[in-house]
C-alpha cells in the first residue's frame, strides 16, 4: 500500500496518529487485523520528513507519533489530488508464476502440473475463507465490498490456473494414472 | 438424519454409456464416490464431462449401465421404477439449473408439490411449504408466480421445494448456471446455511464460488474423477496480501 | 409470388416429414364428407323413381278398393267378426259411380282380389292376390322385373314383399294351402311398398297425405295371379274384393276426387287413394334413411371439427416453438399460420374428394329401396351442386378448426415465439386448491385439465356428440320395440331393416371418429404435459400415477359430456323421427352406454399416457429451457 493512502486519510481533517490508525482498521474490516500498526506511524513520520504533512504535539501528551496531531501541507494536498486522479491498478503477480512453471519444467525440478494443482488448492481454500468472511459481513458494508473484490479476483485467478492446467497437461497421457 | 459413520451415498464402479461400437460414448466411466452425512461435496469439470449425468444417476433419475449404488443403505440400481420414485420422494431433493418450477403455480404451490405427491394432506403440505419459504427468506413471496420472481428467488423456491420432504440428500445440478452474480450470492448464502445445518449435499458446478462452499471438491473429466481436494485451512492473513496490504504488513 | 412458392415448399416439406397427423386429419374429414354425400345423394332419389314407375306401368291417378264384404260387429268375446258378403249388384253400382264420375277419362278393372295366407319356408303372411289377365292392361300394368307375368299355377310377387319374404323366381309357395310357383317379380305404382300397404278402413294403416302411415302388426303383402286363380281363391269365409284403377283428366285433382268419392271409414263406399299419397308413401323408406343420415352427417361433421381442432391446435403449438428456425428461411409467425391454413385446406380438399367418391360408391347399396320403384339409383347423380356443397363443407370444417390456432400463431410476436412464452398454461387457483385434496392421480389429472381448458371443452364436446349419436340409436331401437315394428309373422320389415343398417353404419362412423378424437386428444395432452409429467416423476410420482393422471385428464371432462349426450340424443331422435314422439330408452341401456363410453375414453387415453409416462426423465429435464 502506498503512503498516499495515509496522506489521503488526513485530507478530511487533521487527526491524531491513533485516530488515523483506527480509521484504517475500521475501513479494512477483518483484514485490518493483519495490518501492522507500527507501519502506520512509520509512514506518518516519513511523510512528515518529505514535507507532505506536519505534526503537532498536543499539550499534555507525550511526544509519540500516535499522540501527535498530523495535518496535510499544501504540497501534501497537491499530492493527494494527483494520486486520486491516477488510474494505475494494483499489479497481479502472473509473470512470476508463469516463469516458475517454465523454470520447473525446463530444469526438471518439479512437475509443473503438481505446482499448478498445489496453487489451485491453496487458492480454493482462500476463496472459501474470503467468501465466508464476505457473507458474514452485513449487507452494504464497505468491508464486505472489499472482501467481494478479493473473492472475484480469486475466481479469476482460478480460471487462469485451470487454463494453465489444460495447457500443461501432456496431451496423449491418460489421466487415469494420476488417481 | 443418518446414523453416524455410515455414508449417505455410496457408488462403486458407476458407469453410463450410450451407443455401441464406434459410436460408444461413456458419459460416466467407472466412478467411485462416498459421501458422509453432513458433508457437502462439489463436482466440477468442463462442460460435457458427464457431471450432470452422474448427478442424475445418483438421484435415481437415470439407470446406470453398470456399477452399484447405495443410498442410505438401499441398493438403488436394483430398484424398479415405482420404488425409485418413492425413494426420490422421501430421501432425495433435486435442484436443477433451469429451476423447473411449474409456471402456473405460486411459490407455495410449487414448494408443497412433493409433499402432495407423497400423499400428505393439503394442510400439512401448505404449512410445511410456508415454513420452508420462510427458511429461505421468501415468506412474503409465497403467493407470487415464478414469472414475478427474480432468477435468484426462483432458485431459492426450488431449493425450498427440494427440502420439503426433509431429504437425506440434496442434489444440485448447476444451481447458479442461469443466475447473475447477485442471484448467485443469494443461492450461495442458502447453500452455506444448509451446510451449517448439517444437510448432506452434492453439487455439480463449474462456478468455483459454489465449489468453495464444499468440504470436498472433486474434478471430473471425460466421465471419470481425476482429482480431489479437501478445502480447509487458509487464514485472513494471506487474504490481506491478496488485497494488496503489502505495504502495511511488512 | 415468392411468398406463395415459399408456402408451397413449406407445406410439402411438412407433409413429408409428419404424415401421421395429416393422415388423421384426412380420415376425420373424409368420414364427415362421405356421410354428407350419401345424405345429399339420397335426397334426390325419391321423386324420380316413382315417376319412372308410374310412366312405365301407366299407373292410375286414383286407386280404388271396392270391398266384397263388410264385417258384422259382434259382441266381444264371441270370436272374430263375421264377414257378410256384399251383393254383386251393389258392387257393380259402386264401380259404375266411379267410372262414370266427372273427370274420369279411363279405367282398368275391376279386378278380383282374394285375401289369402301365403306360406313360404315356414313363414306366414297375409296377401292380397289380385287376379289379372295375361294380356297387358292399358292402365296400370305392373312391370315385371324378373321372370314372367301371371299364368295358371303361377304367382307374381310385388318386389318389396318378395324382398321381405326372401323369395325369388322359381320358389314354391302355397296360397291358402294350394301350391303355386313364383313366376315373376314386379313393381307397381298403384300401391305402397311393403309393409305399408293396407287399405282396411277403421284400422290405422290407411295411408293419407296428412298422416304418416303406421303399419299394423301384420302387414299385407301384394301379389298377382290369373283371374281364374283369384276367383278360385275366394271363398265364403273370405269373399272377393275388387281393385279399380282410374285415370283423371286432371291428375292434380286426384286428392279432391278421392275425398269426394271415397270413404276410408266405410266398407260400403270404396276406399280411394290418390297417386300423390302413394308417391309420398313410396318415398318414406328413403326419407327414413335420409332422416337418419342427415343428423348423422351433422354429428360426424361436428366430431370431425373437434378432431381437426385438436390436431391443428397441437401442431400449431409445436410449430410456434420452431418459429426461430423458420425465421432463418424468411418466415414470420404470420407465414407459419398461413402455412398451417394452406396445409389443412389442401388436406380438406383431398378429404372432400375421397368422401365424394366413397359416398357415390356406396349410394347404390343403400338407395335400392326405392325397391318398389323402377328407377335405377345405381347411378345416383353426384351432381355438381352436391359436389360443390360437400367441398364447401370440408373447407369450412378445416377453416373453422384451424382458424383459432392460426390467428393466435399469426398474432404471436417473433420475440415471444423464440422465448417460447407463447401459450403459457392457464392458472385456476380454485382447481389447484381443490386438487390438493385429491389422491395423486386425480390431483395430476385435474391440474392438467385446468392448464388447458379449451382442450377439455373440446373433449367434452366430442364425447357429448358421440353419446348423443349412441343414445339416438338406442332411442330408435326402443321405439322399434315399443311400436312392434320389428316383425310381422317372422318377415322382416324392410323399413326398419334399412334404418338399422344405416344406423349401424353411422354408429360405426361416429365411433371411429370418436376413437380418433380421443386418441388425438390424449396424445396432445401427453405432449403438452411432457415437462410437467417428467417433473412430477422427478419429484416422486410413480409412472402408474402419472399414467392414471393423464387418463383422468381425459375422463374428467368426458363425464359431463357423456351426461349431456343423453338429452341431446333423445332430442336428436325426436327431431329425426319426425313426430314419433319423445322416446326415452330404458335406464339400464343408458347406464350401460354411459359406462361403456367413459371406459372407452379411459382405455384410449391410457395407451398414449402409458407411453408418455415411461419416457426417460433425464433428457427432458436436462434440456436448457424449462
Amino acid at each position: 500500500m502506498q503512503q498516499e493512502v495515509v496522506l489521503a486519510m488526513l485530507a478530511k481533517e487533521p487527526s491524531h496518529g491513533y485516530q488515523l490508525r483506527a480509521r484504517l482498521r475500521q475501513a479494512l474490516g477483518p483484514l485490518g487485523e493483519a495490518m501492522n500498526d507500527g507501519q502506520v506511524y512509520v509512514t506518518l513520520t516519513r511523510l512528515e520528513k518529505a514535507g507532505l504533512a506536519t505534526s503537532e504535539q498536543s499539550a499534555g501528551l507525550p511526544d509519540r507519533p500516535d499522540r501527535k496531531v498530523y495535518a496535510l501541507t499544501a504540497a501534501g494536498q497537491q499530492r493527494v489530488a494527483a494520486w486520486l486522479a491516477e488510474v494505475s491498478w494494483p499489479r497481479p503477480d502472473l509473470a512470476e508464476f508463469h516463469l516458475k512453471l517454465i523454470a520447473a519444467a525446463a530444469a526438471g525440478l518439479a512437475d509443473p502440473l503438481s505446482i499448478v494443482d498445489a496453487q489451485r488448492r491453496e487458492l480454493l481454500r482462500r476463496l472459501r475463507d474470503a467468501q465466508r468472511a464476505a457473507l458474514a459481513e452485513p449487507d452494504g458494508s464497505a468491508a464486505g465490498l472489499l472482501l467481494e473484490g478479493i473473492v472475484l479476483r480469486l475466481q479469476a485467478d482460478l480460471h487462469w490456473l485451470e487454463a494453465c492446467e489444460r495447457n500443461w497437461t501432456p496431451r496423449l497421457t491418460s489421466r487415469k494414472e494420476h488417481r | 438424519m443418518n446414523e453416524t459413520g455410515a455414508p449417505v451415498l455410496r457408488a462403486r464402479g458407476l458407469r453410463k454409456q450410450y451407443g455401441k461400437g464406434e459410436g460408444l460414448v461413456r458419459a460416466v466411466d467407472d466412478v467411485d464416490l462416498e459421501v458422509a452425512s453432513g458433508e457437502t461435496v462439489a463436482v466440477t469439470g468442463p462442460s460435457g464431462c458427464g457431471k450432470s449425468t452422474l448427478l442424475h444417476l445418483l438421484g435415481g433419475l437415470d439407470r446406470p449401465t453398470a456399477g452399484e449404488l447405495w443410498l442410505t443403505g438401499q441398493r438403488l440400481d436394483r430398484l424398479g421404477e415405482r420404488a425409485l420414485a418413492r425413494l426420490r420422494r422421501d430421501k432425495v431433493g433435486f435442484v436443477f439449473q433451469a429451476f423447473h418450477l411449474m409456471d402456473e403455480l405460486t411459490a407455495a404451490e410449487n414448494v408443497e408439490l412433493p409433499a402432495l405427491l407423497a400423499g400428505r394432506s393439503a394442510r400439512w403440505s401448505r404449512q410445511r411449504a410456508r415454513a420452508l419459504l420462510e427458511q429461505v427468506g421468501l415468506a412474503d413471496r409465497a403467493g407470487f408466480l415464478p414469472s414475478a420472481l427474480s432468477g435468484g428467488q426462483r432458485q431459492r423456491v426450488a431449493i425450498a421445494r427440494a427440502l420439503v420432504s426433509d431429504p437425506q440428500l440434496v442434489l444440485a445440478d448447476e444451481p447458479t448456471g442461469n443466475l447473475d452474480s447477485q442471484a448467485t450470492i443469494e443461492v450461495l448464502r442458502l447453500l452455506e446455511s444448509l451446510h451449517a445445518a448439517g444437510q448432506t449435499v452434492v453439487i455439480v458446478t463449474h462456478d468455483s464460488r459454489i465449489a468453495a462452499t464444499a468440504d470436498r471438491m472433486i474434478s471430473m473429466r471425460d466421465g471419470s474423477f481425476v482429482d480431489e481436494t479437501r478445502l480447509t485451512g487458509g487464514s485472513t492473513g494471506s487474504l490481506g496480501t491478496l488485497a494488496g496490504l503489502n505495504g502495511l504488513t511488512e | 409470388m415468392g411468398k406463395i412458392r415459399l408456402i408451397g415448399r413449406l407445406v410439402r416439406r411438412d407433409l413429408r416429414r409428419h404424415p401421421g397427423p395429416a393422415v388423421l386429419l384426412v380420415l376425420a374429414i373424409t368420414a364427415a364428407t362421405a356421410t354428407l354425400t350419401l345424405g345429399l345423394v339420397l335426397r334426390g332419389v325419391t321423386d324420380q323413381p316413382y315417376q319412372q314407375t308410374r310412366a312405365a306401368t301407366n299407373g292410375p291417378d286414383v286407386a280404388a278398393m271396392i270391398f266384397g264384404f263388410s264385417p258384422l260387429s259382434t259382441a266381444p268375446g264371441n270370436g272374430p267378426p263375421k264377414q257378410v258378403p256384399i251383393n254383386h249388384a251393389q258392387i257393380e253400382a259402386e264401380v259404375r259411380t266411379l267410372t262414370h264420375a266427372p273427370g274420369v277419362t279411363g279405367h282398368s278393372g275391376p279386378y278380383p282380389v282374394a285375401s289369402v295366407a301365403l306360406r313360404y319356408r315356414g313363414l306366414v303372411a297375409p296377401v292380397e292376390a289380385e287376379g289379372r289377365a295375361q294380356a297387358p292392361a292399358s292402365i296400370e300394368q305392373p312391370k315385371v322385373i324378373t321372370g314372367t307375368w301371371v299364368r295358371p299355377g303361377g304367382v307374381v310377387l310385388e318386389r318389396t314383399f318378395a324382398e321381405a319374404l326372401g323369395a325369388s323366381v322359381g320358389d314354391r309357395v302355397t296360397l291358402d294351402g294350394r301350391p303355386y310357383q313364383v313366376v315373376g317379380i314386379a313393381v307397381t305404382a298403384a300401391g305402397l311398398p311393403y309393409p305399408n300397404m293396407c287399405y282396411y278402413p277403421g284400422g290405422n294403416c290407411v295411408y293419407d297425405l296428412q298422416d304418416n302411415a303406421i303399419p299394423s302388426d301384420a302387414s299385407n303383402g301384394f301379389a298377382w295371379v290369373t283371374e281364374a286363380g283369384a276367383r278360385s281363391l275366394g271363398s265364403a269365409k273370405a269373399p272377393l274384393s275388387y281393385f279399380l284403377n282410374l285415370k283423371l283428366r286432371n291428375p292434380a285433382t286426384a286428392p279432391a276426387f278421392a275425398n269426394r268419392y271415397g270413404n276410408k271409414a266405410s266398407f260400403t263406399v270404396p276406399t280411394l287413394i290418390p297417386w300423390q299419397a302413394i308417391q309420398t308413401g313410396s318415398g318414406l323408406l328413403v326419407q327414413d334413411e335420409q332422416s337418419v343420415l342427415s343428423p348423422g352427417a351433422w354429428l360426424a361433421g361436428l366430431l370431425a371439427i373437434a378432431s381437426v381442432a385438436v390436431l391443428a391446435g397441437g401442431r400449431m403449438a409445436e410449430r410456434i416453438r420452431r418459429v426461430g428456425l423458420l425465421k432463418a428461411v424468411g418466415a414470420t409467425p404470420g407465414t407459419v399460420a398461413l402455412v398451417l391454413l394452406a396445409e389443412n385446406l389442401t388436406l380438406a380438399l383431398i378429404a372432400a374428394a375421397a368422401g365424394l367418391a366413397i359416398g357415390w360408391g356406396t349410394a347404390p347399396l343403400v338407395a335400392s329401396p326405392g325397391a318398389a320403384l323402377v328407377g335405377t339409383p345405381g347411378a345416383p347423380a353426384v351432381t355438381l351442386q352436391i359436389a360443390a356443397e360437400v367441398v364447401a363443407v370440408a373447407l369450412v370444417v378445416a377453416l373453422v378448426s384451424t382458424l383459432v390456432p392460426a390467428i393466435r400463431g399469426a398474432r404471436t410476436s417473433t420475440v415471444s415465439a423464440l422465448a417460447d412464452t407463447a401459450r403459457p398454461p392457464r392458472r385456476r387457483p380454485r382447481m389447484i386448491a381443490l386438487s390438493a385434496r385429491l389422491p395423486v392421480p386425480l390431483l395430476l389429472g385435474l391440474r392438467l385439465v385446468a392448464r388447458r381448458p379449451r382442450r377439455a371443452l373440446l373433449s367434452a364436446a366430442s364425447v357429448a356428440v358421440t353419446a348423443a349419436g349412441i343414445v339416438a340409436v338406442l332411442a330408435f331401437h326402443t321405439s322399434v320395440h315399443l311400436n312392434g315394428f320389428g316383425e310381422s309373422g317372422g318377415l322382416g320389415n324392410p323399413v326398419v331393416d334399412r334404418d338399422e343398417q344405416m344406423l349401424t353404419v353411422l354408429t360405426v362412423v361416429l365411433v371411429a371418429l370418436a376413437v380418433l378424437n380421443a386418441v388425438c386428444a390424449a396424445w396432445a395432452t401427453v405432449l403438452d404435459a411432457r415437462h410437467a409429467s417428467a417433473l412430477a416423476r422427478a419429484l416422486g410420482a410413480t409412472p402408474p400415477q402419472v399414467t392414471e393422471g393423464i387418463a383422468a385428464a381425459q375422463v374428467l371432462p368426458s363425464v359431463p359430456g357423456a351426461l349431456l349426450g343423453i338429452p341431446l340424443g333423445i332430442g336428436l331422435f325426436d327431431v329425426a323421427a319426425q313426430g314419433a314422439g319423445v322416446v326415452v330408452p330404458p335406464a339400464w341401456w343408458l347406464a350401460a352406454a354411459e359406462i361403456g363410453i367413459l371406459a372407452a375414453v379411459a382405455v384410449l387415453a391410457a395407451v398414449p399416457a402409458r407411453v408418455g409416462a415411461r419416457r426417460p426423465v433425464s433428457p427432458i429435464l436436462q434440456a436448457e429451457t424449462a
